[in-house]
């Protein structure tokens, strides 16, 4: 059954300035853990030969995927999929802090909170969107790179700018069964080629973060979709670059509806 | 933690002994929640909203606090408010970790070992400023008032500071501001009869920012009108020796040789003006002096400048061309941290000739509506006691264009440690940092050696206060009222979220207490903080309970003034200035080159990160948590040159100090510079976080000084690196 809301992300990369304002407001709002975060700008580094350099920030965090790994792998039904806002959640109560989602999530974005022996990841800070207010990280957003909305709703925001919108990009993770069908639509990200690190976190998460900056990847089992976010974009495993444009996404949306 | 620092424990053990000591104030404000709740902000149960004004950088935009059971726990943009219009930036946001810094001085120090070693004792109110009065007073008795120094930068409680120090009957008023933008400040002084005017990015269409990095360097609502700008299009000419995120943002980055932005625009106004490009009805009605303009800049060709600036002609000729045509609707940006090399006045100068040559003026640009004003009134206070003596820092008897409330700070501190024109005593300084500010530390722990006596006022024990004789708590910007300012048509407000942590007191507080034992009383007539704003608004009949549900009023706007008037001395945009003239300075802005660097040396170049605010928030443990490792950034030829490869430590060597630090090779800089992230390399071991982070770039930095404007040259110290 579709959900009510079809809440999504949508960032406009040529927008984001990496100043991280969106970063300390979510570790504000959602008390996360010092050595832990929520979210990232992943920094692909300074590009081409001088004087012809480029350098693209492309912030992310949960991509409340349509078809989330994380919950076919959770043992205690902690980590769902909300039927009523399209938002991939942590029922904290429930969860057993067994890690398999963690492990699970191809965009590496779920850390198991040690303290408290629970996962935690972005919520889309659901105790803000339930008295009206966007998410810290949106609300906040120096640049108006990130927008935050329901895509059901043609007049919201998000639905806005994706029309108007001259390119629009997912980091679809296509694998063996999984397909992900994330929810984080980027604006203006250029072409594949000029996106590939294989660090996707070295530029924001400090050495002090429990997350390993030079991610390694696991070749055991289901942890096989354990591979970073922008390290498989280049490996050409994901299949990475599913842009389209205004027309075909309205027409994708009208199909959704259907 | 070094043993010679007293804990956070420690403070919490004294606490309950301090607070019964504490009995010295006349006035202890209301319970903050009590007064937001009368005033609508708080729900029953002491939760909701409180709007307040930042101070994590010098921008102030307007916050709204989310307040929970007498604690502050998220901090939020004021949509009404200017300056941030909903939004705050990385520091903004990690406000709230300043006020619960574990680090924070809670209590009034009074140091027991030697200075630099770290060792205080706690104190009450009442024993820290009786001491603090007892010395001051000696030392003007002994020396003579002016052998005392006061300094402290760009706050709102600046009124009552100055009161301080004038009433006391000293000239020396240190100020931060020759180290950032005195080169700018002057030049439109003496251009447009104003300190900065105003920008607007609504109809703008072509901008040049000379170093100005606004996506690094975040003044939050001119950052977010810049990305705006370009993504509706505009075209950014981005000119910086680095590749910066501002950069990188930019339609055209040209990575111009250091010291030579000054021939980039008097080539830009040679085409302008050779290819009458100017708008001629503006230039004819509103300025004075394009004749002689026109024959002085005559011989700085595109062709001239390519040579000096390691640009191409035709590129500087081009985008000259494109500014022209953009006008009014383009705008040169003058900067923010101009005083970079000693001709970084007539850089200033040359920008600022740009803008009116191609009149931008009411369109682009326009008279900066200042603070002050609004209406407000004060409490009565006498005039200043005559004060005869020179001023330390050079002005006006050095530095005649420098006006008194900006001052040379690096002169002031040259003299101390010269003792000339007198020797200095005593030295109060309140919410700033000169140890790691000024240039070349080692000169300025110099001066503190010439102090019998040195007092700081801080929410932290940092630098300066490390090397202080008694440290005085601040209470931060989220505990407390300072004067309300206004902007324009409205009137803001700073008020307490929460109260104060431990004995932390407000500026206003502690400068009346101090004032009143140092004989001062009638500088300081209010009764408390809310009197204080109570009799500055007075005369405008608006109720302080409306303001502080708000955070602003709009005040009935003043009649329209005309903006074609400048307060120069002829009421035009001076292209050519007389007073200049008169004092053997260039009336138009001509080439000087600045010293470059010797063979395998490189120009040390800082600039700001968007996570930290010059020396004041690296112990702020959300934005540390966030922030690069700050390196030595390092073209990667050279490093190849110099056997050097990424991570490797490396010693950094100038003129006056060295420093260790780890080295960042990278794409993003020109190969005869380096960057140095300023800010860095504390010397406080009370600073948990920020201590043994990085490196100082004061450490490095040579005094070096503008003689028009006074500015510091920050970018003309020369280094020399090898392995560590």
């Amino acid at each position: 059954m579709p959900a009510k809301n079809h809440y999504a992300f949508v960032i406009d990369v040529t927008r984001c300035i990496d100043c991280r304002a969106c970063l300390v407001a979510c570790s504000v709002e959602n008390n996360v853990p010092m050595d832990h975060t929520r979210i990232w700008v992943h920094d692909q580094g300074v590009q081409g030969i001088w004087p012809g350099l480029s350098r693209v920030f492309v912030p992310y965090n949960c991509m409340h995927c349509d078809y989330p790994p994380c919950t076919e792998v959770c043992v205690s039904g902690a980590t769902y999929k909300d039927t009523a806002s399209g938002l991939v959640l942590v029922d904290q109560e429930a969860c057993i802090g067994c890690g398999y989602c963690v492990e699970a999530c191809p965009y590496g974005v779920r850390y198991i909170d040690q303290k408290r022996g629970v996962v935690d990841k972005c919520n889309a800070c659901v105790q803000r969107l339930q008295v009206g207010l966007q998410p810290a990280c949106v609300a906040t957003c120096v640049g108006k790179s990130r927008l935050f909305g329901d895509l059901n709703d043609p007049t919201s925001e998000v639905s806005i700018a994706l029309r108007n919108a001259k390119s629009v990009t997912r980091l679809d993770y296509e694998k063996g069964e999984v397909d992900t069908d994330p929810n984080i639509y980027y604006l203006n990200l250029p072409e594949t080629d000029s996106i590939q690190s294989s660090d996707p976190f070295g530029q924001v998460v400090q050495t002090s973060l429990p997350r390993d900056p030079h991610y390694t990847v696991s070749e055991q089992g289901w942890k096989k979709v354990a591979i970073p976010l922008m390290a498989l974009a280049c490996g050409g495993a994901f299949l990475v670059q599913a842009i389209f444009f205004t027309k075909q996404l309205l027409e994708g949306e009208k199909e959704f509806e259907d | 933690m070094p043993k010679t620092v007293i804990s956070r424990r420690d403070f919490l053990k004294l606490g309950g002994a301090a607070a019964s000591v504490f009995a010295v104030g006349q006035f202890i404000p209301p319970p903050v929640a009590a007064s937001a709740h009368q005033a609508g902000s708080l729900d029953d149960n002491g939760s909701g909203y409180i709007c307040t004004i930042c101070e994590m950088c010098v921008w102030r935009c307007g916050v709204r606090a989310k307040v929970v059971e007498e604690r502050v726990v998220k901090l939020e943009g004021n949509p009404e408010h200017p300056h941030s219009h909903g939004r705050l930036c990385a520091r903004g946001q990690s406000g709230l970790m300043n006020t619960y810094d574990p680090d924070r001085v809670l209590t009034p120090l009074i140091r027991v070992g030697k200075r630099g070693e770290g060792k205080f004792r706690q104190a009450s109110w009442s024993e820290a400023l009786d001491m603090v009065a007892e010395n001051m007073l000696k030392i003007k008795s002994t020396y003579g008032p002016e052998t005392m120094v006061f300094s402290s930068t760009h706050n709102l409680s600046q009124p009552l500071f100055e009161n301080l120090l004038y009433g006391f009957g000293s000239p020396n008023y240190g100020t931060q501001r020759s180290l950032c933008f005195n080169a700018m400040i002057v030049a439109n002084l003496i251009t447009y009869g104003m300190e900065e005017p105003a920008r607007d990015y609504s109809q703008l269409q072509y901008l040049i920012l000379t170093g100005r990095n606004l996506t690094e360097a975040i003044s939050t609502s001119e950052t977010t009108d810049l990305v705006d700008s370009i993504a509706r299009g505009a075209k950014v000419v981005y000119i910086d020796p680095r590749f910066t995120k501002t950069a990188s943002k930019a339609s055209e980055w040209l990575p111009i040789r250091p010291g030579t932005d000054l021939a980039f625009h008097l080539a830009m106004i040679n085409v302008i003006i050779s290819e009458k490009l100017y708008n001629q009805i503006f230039v004819e009605k509103y300025t004075l002096g394009f004749d002689q303009l026109t024959s002085i800049v005559s011989t700085f060709t595109p062709e001239w400048a390519a040579n000096l600036t390691g640009l191409d002609a035709d590129v500087i000729q081009r985008i000259a061309r494109e500014f022209a045509a953009a006008a009014p609707y383009a705008l040169a940006h003058n900067g923010w941290r101009t005083s970079n090399f000693i001709n970084s006045f007539p850089t200033e100068r040359a920008i600022a000739i740009l803008n009116a040559l191609v009149g931008n003026w009411g369109v682009t640009m326009f008279p900066s509506a200042g603070e002050g004003g609004g209406g407000l009134g004060s409490p009565p206070q006498p005039p200043y006691p005559r004060i005869s003596a020179q001023r330390l820092d050079g002005v006006p008897w050095k530095y005649p264009f420098v006006p008194l409330k900006i001052g040379v700070f690096q002169q002031l501190r040259d003299s101390i440690v010269d003792e000339q024109p007198y020797p200095a005593h005593g030295w109060f300084i309140s919410r700033q940092n000169p140890v790691l500010s000024l240039p070349d530390r080692k000169k300025t722990l110099e001066a503190f050696k010439k102090m019998d006596f040195i007092v700081t006022m801080d929410i932290l024990m940092n630098d300066t206060g490390w090397f202080s004789d008694i440290v005085l708590p601040e209470a931060s910007y989220l505990e407390r009222y300072d004067p309300l300012v206004s902007m324009g048509d409205q009137i803001f407000i700073r008020q307490p979220v929460i109260e104060p942590q431990g004995e932390a007191k407000s500026a206003l507080w502690v400068y009346k207490e101090l004032g009143t034992r140092l004989g001062l009383a009638d500088f300081f007539q209010y009764k408390d903080e809310e009197d204080y704003i109570n009799q500055q608004l007075a005369p405008t009949g608006l109720s302080l309970d409306e303001l502080r549900l708000h955070g602003s009023v709009k005040v009935p706007s003043t009649e329209e003034t005309n903006i074609y008037q400048w307060s120069t001395p002829s009421g035009k945009i001076e292209l050519f200035s007389d007073a200049l003239q008169k004092e053997n300075f260039d009336p138009i802005p001509v080439w000087q080159g600045p010293p470059q660097p010797k063979a395998g040396e490189f120009y040390l170049l800082t600039g700001k990160v968007g996570q930290h605010t010059q020396f004041g928030t690296q112990n702020n443990q959300l934005l540390h948590k966030y922030e690069d490792e700050p390196r030595l950034w390092m073209a990667a030829d050279a490093a190849q040159n110099l056997g050097l490869k990424d991570g490797d430590m490396v010693e950094v060597t100038s003129p006056v100090g060295s420093v260790k630090v780890a080295l960042e090779v990278t794409s993003a800089i020109r190969s005869d510079c380096v960057y140095l992230t300023p800010g860095f390399g504390h010397l406080s071991m009370a600073l948990r976080t920020a201590y043994g982070v990085g490196a100082s770039d004061s450490e490095l930095h040579v005094t070096y000084t503008d003689p028009i404007s006074g500015g510091q040259a920050l970018s003309q110290t020369f280094v020399s690196v090898k392995k560590a």
